[in-house]
């Protein structure tokens, strides 16, 4: 893949930097500020960007403006967000329209390099990362209680991965369990929630997102 | 000895009193109708100065030094007079009784009849007893007229007392928002400190070692060698939200601490006979800190002087450097550092005129 990196720390940004191209990414550009990603991305059209929510000038939420950006001038480029914290506001702009390409992630996810690389491969290939954290927190957060409280203990892992972006493969891989037994989970979860059962594998995790969101 | 001098002292100030009082008179009965011209009210002030003066009463304190004059002394300059001819009253009398004791004194001495009196045991016994308790109550009345006089001057030139606590109170307020404010933006300095400094590196570090997991052994090296600036940062950013050394070695050492720090060459000269209260050291070594920082980052310097000495009841910080000036006192670092001084009543000046050298100075009182 092309990937364009946003970082304002030098040193990790050398390192991303570094770490990607060991991958067998090109990196066409690595920049330090908003302004600097959405001219770069002008330019080279990257595959996806690798964007911090915290940027100059503000420190604030540059990094995610610009993503916002990327994402209703070049809807092609995926965009994976970086952020110091989990922001609920932050998650829910980013998936509005879709989740398809869409990833945010703590920052210190990076550290877990396998965790991020997947993440960075899942939202490439079209489809969504979601931060266990964030999965968590929206979990946590959500208004909607009774129904999650109807759920099985397994099939509540099964939501958490979900709403992470995981495909009934991996799922099924991480749990140790068939792919069937993951379908039926996830079909009787749809259920208990009154989710629609959405086809169309983002737009499960958009529904998920949004229902935890809500 | 000394209560004689300042007897004589009263009994000067009283008599001074009065010869003022009728000059005052003279100056006033004629100038009334014109009271509100400025000329006149200048004239009433100097006249108000030198009665301060007379009182022993700090002119400057009771608002007679300032440009601006509202009537107050014209007003307090016709109330004084009466008691001033008062005190001229007083006078009088002991005057006459001192006359009264030498005369007796003079003829019984020699033997000599007064109006036909001759010098009895009992009325010697009656002049003495008598004179002493006149001479009681005129010595106490002068003392009265002294300390009404005074009072007086207070009462119409000095501020209104509940005018000095609405003052008080509002600068309280003021410096206790102040306080929070620079608190907050302290607090603020140092999640920053930690995200964009420390967090970053230890992610990087992380990094680093999850490459060297995947197979790349020899990143381990640059791995240790991040690992030991993260350290080397922590300890930079706890030292920045409060210095360790402070507490336990004192100012002196802390401000060496910050010249051993800072990239241009600090001489610092800090002569505190003892140490000050710990919340004027601590506000002494942040000014310190962040003039020193200033003056490398935005000012240029290649020299910094501080200062730090007693005076009277206060410690007087003075940090100068020799760059290009132009320091905005409102601007973050140095409005937090005003507010902080404030907090202790202090005061903080910032002088920096464009082109240098930037001089801040904190006056801060101790008790």
């Amino acid at each position: 893949m092309r990937v364009i990196l946003a970082e304002d720390s030098t040193l990790l940004r050398e390192g991303l930097v570094r770490l990607l191209l060991e991958e067998g990414h090109e990196v066409p550009a690595a920049v330090g500020d908003g302004e600097a990603l959405v001219s770069a991305v002008a330019a080279y059209r990257p595959d996806a960007v690798v964007v911090d929510v915290r940027m100059p000038p503000t420190h604030t939420d540059e990094g995610l403006r610009a993503a916002l950006e990327i994402r209703r001038r070049w809807p092609e480029v995926k965009v994976l967000v970086l952020s110091q914290y989990v922001e609920k506001k932050y998650a829910t702009e980013l998936m509005s329209a879709n989740v398809e390409g869409v990833g945010y992630l703590l920052k210190d996810r990076v550290a877990q390099v396998t965790d991020f690389l997947d993440a960075l491969e899942r939202v490439g290939a079209g489809g969504a990362a979601f931060d266990p954290e964030v999965v968590r927190q929206l979990l946590a957060r959500t208004s909607q209680v009774d129904p999650l409280a109807k759920l099985t203990a397994r099939e509540r892992e099964v939501l958490e991965r979900m709403a992470q972006g995981q495909t009934n493969a991996s799922i099924a891989q991480a749990l140790h369990v068939s792919q069937s037994a993951v379908e039926k989970h996830v079909n009787s979860l749809f259920d208990k929630l009154g989710l629609s059962h959405a086809t169309g594998y983002s737009r499960r995790v958009l529904a998920v997102l949004r229902y935890l969101g809500s | 000895m000394r209560l004689a001098a300042e007897g004589l002292r009263l009994l000067g100030a009283v008599l001074l009193g009065t010869v003022t009082a009728l000059l005052d008179l003279v100056f006033l009965l004629p100038a009334l109708p014109f009271a509100g011209r400025p000329a006149v009210r200048a004239v009433a002030r100097r006249l108000a100065v030198l009665e301060a003066r007379r009182l022993r009463l700090d002119p400057a304190a009771l608002g007679l030094g300032t440009g601006h004059s509202d009537g107050r002394e014209l007003r307090y300059l016709a109330a004084r007079a009466p008691v001033g001819v008062l005190g001229g009253l007083v006078v009088t009398l002991l005057a006459l009784g001192t006359e009264v004791a030498v005369k007796l004194v003079w003829f019984w001495g020699r033997g000599l009849p007064i109006d036909g009196m001759r010098p009895t045991v009992p009325l010697l016994a009656y002049a003495a007893l008598g004179g002493t308790v006149l001479l009681f109550l005129d010595l106490s009345g002068m003392a009265g007229v002294h300390a009404l006089e005074r009072r007086l001057a207070l009462r119409m030139l000095g501020p209104d007392p509940t005018e000095v606590l609405r003052h008080r109170i509002a600068e309280l307020a003021e410096s206790r928002a102040g306080v929070v404010a620079a608190v907050d933006a302290e607090r603020r300095r140092i999640e920053r400190d930690l995200h964009d400094g420390l967090q970053q590196r230890l992610v990087a570090l992380s990094m680093l070692v999850g490459r060297a997991r995947r197979g790349r052994p020899e990143l381990l090296e640059q791995a240790h060698e991040q690992a030991q600036q993260a350290l080397a940062e922590l300890r930079e950013v706890a030292w920045r939200v409060y210095p360790s050394g402070l507490d336990s070695l004192g100012l002196g050492e802390a401000l060496a601490g910050v010249a051993e720090r800072s990239s241009v060459p600090v001489k610092i000269v800090c002569e505190l006979p003892a140490r000050p209260p710990m919340a004027v050291e601590t506000v002494a070594y942040f000014v310190v800190s962040e003039a020193v920082t200033n003056a490398a980052k935005h000012a240029r310097a290649t020299a910094v002087t501080v200062e730090v000495r007693e005076r009277d009841t206060m410690v007087v910080v003075c940090v100068q450097d020799d760059g290009v000036g132009g320091a905005d006192a409102a601007g973050g670092g140095l409005s937090g550092l005003a507010r902080r001084v404030a907090a202790l009543d202090g005061t903080f000046t910032v002088i920096s005129p464009s082109g240098g050298p930037t001089t801040i100075v904190a006056e801060l009182p101790c008790g």
